[in-house]
């Protein structure tokens, strides 16, 4: 090892937990660099895997019933090369042992042999033997709700009759990765299921037989050309069968989901880690200065030995590559643990049967990159200033520092201010930049923590809103098919029923010009009170005139505004066309939806005065009685539980946040901690001579501590409300980002955030000054008299 | 302990009493007798001089005089205090109020004017003089508002005799205080302790290897190895203006 090597080393030890609290600080980036690159790239890459082997198909559509002659029409649309035919019903389930309302969807599997598309990987247990009309397959994740076991029986309620159903495997289907049911945001497996039947059977059950209700196709490649000239023709073919309109993949439930989930990894992993790099660059920085500022002398001597300015510049940008290369190992390693457990989450909600770790290493490399073309700028722009000096300069001791009496000193403050508050104060305006920078980096700690925990507040919020002013009713119901309207009464008279009202709605594509959008027009009474509409100060709208009212979003994307006119085709039988005026848009914060006045909605389909569910208002002491009650009436397919969906979204923020929170203290912590650590332990080397000195004429270690202290303390709590705007800003900008059709989170900070925020960075800023008091004990008060700085 | 007894209560015996003073260094895997049994006595307004080559044990007996650090063995006493037994909180407070400390390199706070440093000494003493007086007094009454960068070597120097004085203490201790100097501004240094001298009646003790300096001292103790190889008193001291080296 060549001696300037060793002294690296040894220099490098001298400051070692200067050179760690920076290290964690880089490690701290690449770390969130690594886990958002590596949750992104083993999703992709586990997603494409599951749906090219389960042959994930490319359009679905839905119809009321379809006879089985007409598959070969739809085979015959050129670009398809796959059609696959189903029996798809809902249905409401009897899980025995479960007393709240369970809903399900059952699918028919093919009576011979695997399906050709969306094909099930099973989990446990066997396939479906084809003469056994009771058996089924249910769904990984439902299964796991209810501790359901192979042998074990449940029971799907059709038309009012308990038809019983005999699992005999667990299985995974490409087409609910993100198994969520209807009207819900997040799968809730112990309220909805998917599972499979024969064919054969299920539509003996269903009324069916020879027909279909259900199709999926794949095309020849996936030019977006084709895809739309093949949904035309499919709808054209369904159209006098009740079709529904088909989707592309990309509009499919599950898949729209996991698209947007990864669309959301995929931008989170660059600011952040960004930041951290830019606070690493400037801490090495600073410790650079210091370090080549004590050693002037040896550098100078280095000089007059022979050493060239770029061997010495070598010598210290070195520095700068041991600390980054620390911090990438540290960094690295603690990414990928955290992918595992990100993914680990992850694979809670979105079900595959095969998981491909993918981290692409030259993200990794880009990452470190970064790291360490910055830090090498920020150790060059330390160094430069000594290495451009002749020796002979170098060699004696720099100029005195000049320091002036400070401004906030010169607007009056002097008289009242100590000697050693004056001293604090021009320590730190000597520096000013350096003062700013280190403020700046605290600041980032706490808005880091803003962040974090305001990600909770705006969804506390958004809950608070859907749940409490938005939807109202305990419970809905919904039809199999629509109702007469008096089936309101028939509800209302269901003892334990406090309050009902009708829900209706009719699936329609909104069209303008070029654009258009597939959605459901949501029904309501103008005087509607479980379910309402209501604007961005989450007042109550009035549905009172004809015409529709859109969310913002679903109108900005349809670019139109009140009092435009849009075309919508209704999809129901004849998918009739029909203008109608937008009277208004609505900054709604959940799905995109249309709405309008019930009676308007009926005169534009021109239909009998029918409903699609009901919502209510219940004893909850009658609760479950009730739900028995419900599940007996023939026409009802399902029944859902607002508080379960409640809970259900509440648990899974739990689960997503928490870990989420808990990353991000850590690494708030460690900034915080890394700049004022490190500005302590600098302004300790600065000014240690000083406070020997001040000891030595009768100083108490308290009376000195309180200085260095007191600088930390005006840099931490000047960073506080920076942090807090900072956090503030960064949560605006992150949750515009996160705005998407899923949802919009209202930007909403609660006064606990700032408090836990302003916490962190003055716990941090604690544990800081306790670690460099212990130093300030070990002051040499001898030696400092003994030589010149 | 008796360290903090009043300054201004009248004392006839030694300001000062060494018995037997030893120091041993560890110097990593070495041991530095940096005293060998030391017996003295310092009196009531006494200038002494202890001179010295380097390594001659002056400095690190003039730092347990001045509670900067503690004998290995012997018995140090200062009035009827026993500054060999006390303890880290009671040394700084007997720094605090009775010690005034002058160094080779100044030790002035470069973030601090001169007034300020003063002040610094002054805003924690029970009965100081006042920044500007004592600045006076050393000669400096026009630079009070300067900052140490702002000022020579032998200004700032008088500064921290002006800082050391400045709280009335019963002591003063210089270590190589001209060392730092060229002759003419070591002469107006050496000045300013004969006047805050005779003028206070501080005792004061000043350690340097530059015997021209004893001249002026009221006792002039040699040291040499660890050990008091002389201690002689000037019949007539010498005024700090006519010293030459």
């Amino acid at each position: 090892m060549k001696a300037l090597d060793r002294k690296l080393l040894r220099d490098l030890w001298n400051v070692r937990s200067q050179v760690l609290a920076i290290a964690l600080v880089v490690s701290s980036g690449i770390a969130l660099l690594v886990m958002a690159q590596g949750v992104f790239g083993s999703l992709l890459t586990t997603r494409d895997a599951y749906y090219t082997r389960y042959a994930f198909a490319d359009v679905f559509a839905g119809a009321k019933r379809v006879p089985n002659w007409i598959e070969e029409r739809i085979a015959a649309i050129p670009g398809v090369r796959q059609v696959q035919t189903r029996v798809v019903v809902s249905v409401s389930l009897d899980v025995p042992g479960v007393t709240d309302p369970v809903n399900g969807r059952l699918i028919s599997l093919p009576d011979r042999g695997r399906p050709a598309l969306n094909d099930l990987a099973l989990r446990r247990g066997r396939f479906l033997d084809p003469d056994r009309a009771e058996e089924a397959l249910v769904g990984e994740r439902f299964a796991e709700a209810h501790g359901l076991d192979l042998g074990d029986r449940l029971f799907a309620v059709i038309n009012g009759r308990r038809q019983p159903l005999e699992i005999v495997g667990v299985a995974l289907s490409p087409e609910f990765v993100y198994g969520i049911g209807p009207g819900e945001l997040v799968p809730d497996p112990k309220h909805f299921g998917f599972l499979w039947m024969t064919r054969r059977h299920l539509a003996t059950a269903f009324e069916m037989e020879g027909g279909f209700n259900d199709v999926a196709l794949t095309l020849a490649d996936d030019s977006p050309s084709l895809e739309r000239a093949a949904i035309v023709e499919l709808d054209a073919i369904l159209d006098p069968y009740g079709g529904l309109g088909a989707i592309p993949r990309a509009d499919q439930t599950s898949n729209w989901y996991l698209e947007n989930e990864l669309t959301q990894l995929e931008n989170m992993g660059l600011l952040v880690p960004l930041i951290f790099i830019a606070v690493a660059t400037f801490l090495l920085n600073v410790v650079l200065r210091r370090t080549v500022a004590v050693q002037r002398e040896q550098i100078a001597a280095l000089k007059a030995l022979g050493y060239s300015n770029l061997r010495l510049g070598i010598h210290y940008v070195q520095w700068a590559v041991v600390v980054v290369a620390l911090g990438a190992l540290l960094g690295i390693g603690a990414g990928l643990l955290l992918a595992e457990a990100m993914l680990g989450l992850y694979m809670e909600y979105f079900r595959f049967p095969l998981l491909i770790y993918n981290v692409s290493a030259s993200s990794i490399l880009i990452a470190v990159g970064v790291s360490l073309v910055a830090a090498t700028v920020g150790a060059l722009g330390a160094v430069r200033s000594v290495v451009s000096l002749p020796p002979a300069e170098a060699m004696r001791p720099a100029a005195p520092e000049t320091f002036r009496v400070s401004l906030f000193e010169r607007l009056g403050a002097r008289r009242w201010l100590s000697q050693p508050a004056r001293m604090v104060l021009r320590n730190l305006s000597r520096r000013p930049v350096r003062a700013g920078l280190s403020i700046v980096g605290i600041a980032f700690a706490g808005a880091i923590m803003v962040v974090g925990s305001a990600m909770m507040d705006s969804m506390d919020e958004l809950l608070e809103v859907q749940f409490n002013i938005i939807q109202r009713q305990d419970l809905s119901v919904s039809f199999f098919e629509p109702v007469e309207r008096s089936a309101v009464h028939e509800l209302a008279a269901l003892s334990g029923v406090l309050q009902v009202e009708p829900t209706n709605g009719v699936a329609a594509r909104l069209r303008n010009g070029h654009l258009q959008k597939q959605t459901a027009i949501q029904a309501l009474a103008p005087d509607a009170r479980l379910q309402r509409v209501v604007d961005v100060d989450y007042r109550a709208i009035r549905l009172d005139r004809p015409g529709l009212v859109l969310s913002t979003l679903l109108a900005e994307q349809l670019q139109v505004e009140p009092g435009d006119t849009l075309m919508v085709e209704i999809m129901e039988d004849g998918r009739p066309v029909r203008e109608v005026v937008l009277t208004d848009t609505v900054d709604d914060l959940l799905g995109v939806t249309a709405y309008m006045e019930q009676e308007s909605l009926r005169r534009l389909v021109r239909r009998d005065d029918t409903i699609s569910g009901a919502m209510l208002k219940i004893d909850s002491l009658a609760e479950e009685r009730l739900f028995g009650l419900l599940k007996a009436m023939p026409a009802v397919a399902g029944v859902t539980l607002r508080s379960a969906a409640l809970e259900n979204i509440q648990t899974y923020m739990l689960d997503n946040m928490s870990m989420m929170m808990s990353v991000n203290l850590l690494f708030a912590v460690i900034i915080a901690f890394g700049v004022i650590y490190n500005t302590a332990r600098i302004s300790l080397s600065e000014t240690s001579r000083e406070l020997a000195s001040l000891r030595v004429i009768g100083f108490t270690r308290g009376e000195i501590s309180s200085i260095l202290l007191g600088e930390l303390g005006i840099l931490t709590v000047a960073s506080i409300p920076l942090g807090l705007l900072l956090g503030y800003g960064m949560i605006a900008g992150v949750m515009s980002a996160f705005e998407s059709e899923l949802f919009r989170l209202p930007v909403v900070v609660d006064p606990n955030t700032f408090l836990v925020s302003a916490a962190t960075v003055l716990g941090s800023m604690a544990v800081s000054a306790w670690t460099v008091r212990r130093k300030l004990h070990d002051l040499d008060l001898v030696a400092v008299l003994k030589t010149r700085e | 302990m008796a360290a903090q007894a009043s300054a201004a209560s009248v004392h006839r015996g030694p300001v000062f009493s060494m018995k037997g003073v030893t120091k041993v260094y560890a110097m990593g895997e070495v041991e530095v007798h940096a005293l060998r049994g030391v017996d003295l006595e310092l009196h009531e307004g006494e200038f002494t001089v202890l001179l010295g080559p380097s390594g001659s044990g002056k400095s690190t007996l003039l730092n347990i005089l001045g509670g900067l650090d503690r004998p290995t063995a012997g018995r140090v006493t200062y009035r009827e205090g026993d500054l060999s037994e006390a303890g880290e909180r009671a040394l700084t407070r007997y720094r605090r109020r009775h010690v005034g400390f002058v160094f080779q390199f100044y030790n002035l706070i470069p973030s601090l004017t001169a007034r300020e440093n003063v002040a610094l000494v002054t805003e924690i003493a029970g009965d100081p003089i006042a920044p500007e007086e004592a600045l006076a007094l050393v000669g400096l009454k026009y630079r009070l508002d300067h900052f140490p960068s702002q000022m020579s070597g032998g200004e700032q120097q008088r500064v921290a005799i002006a800082r050391a004085i400045a709280k009335r203490p019963d002591v003063l201790l210089c270590d190589e205080p001209t060392g730092a100097l060229d002759i003419s501004t070591g002469i107006a240094v050496l000045g300013a302790l004969e006047r805050v001298n005779s003028e206070l009646g501080t005792t004061t003790a000043v350690i340097t290897h530059n015997a021209a300096i004893s001249a002026m001292a009221d006792r002039v103790i040699s040291l040499a190895d660890g050990q008091i190889t002389s201690d002689v008193r000037n019949a007539t001291k010498q005024p700090a203006a006519t010293i030459e080296w």
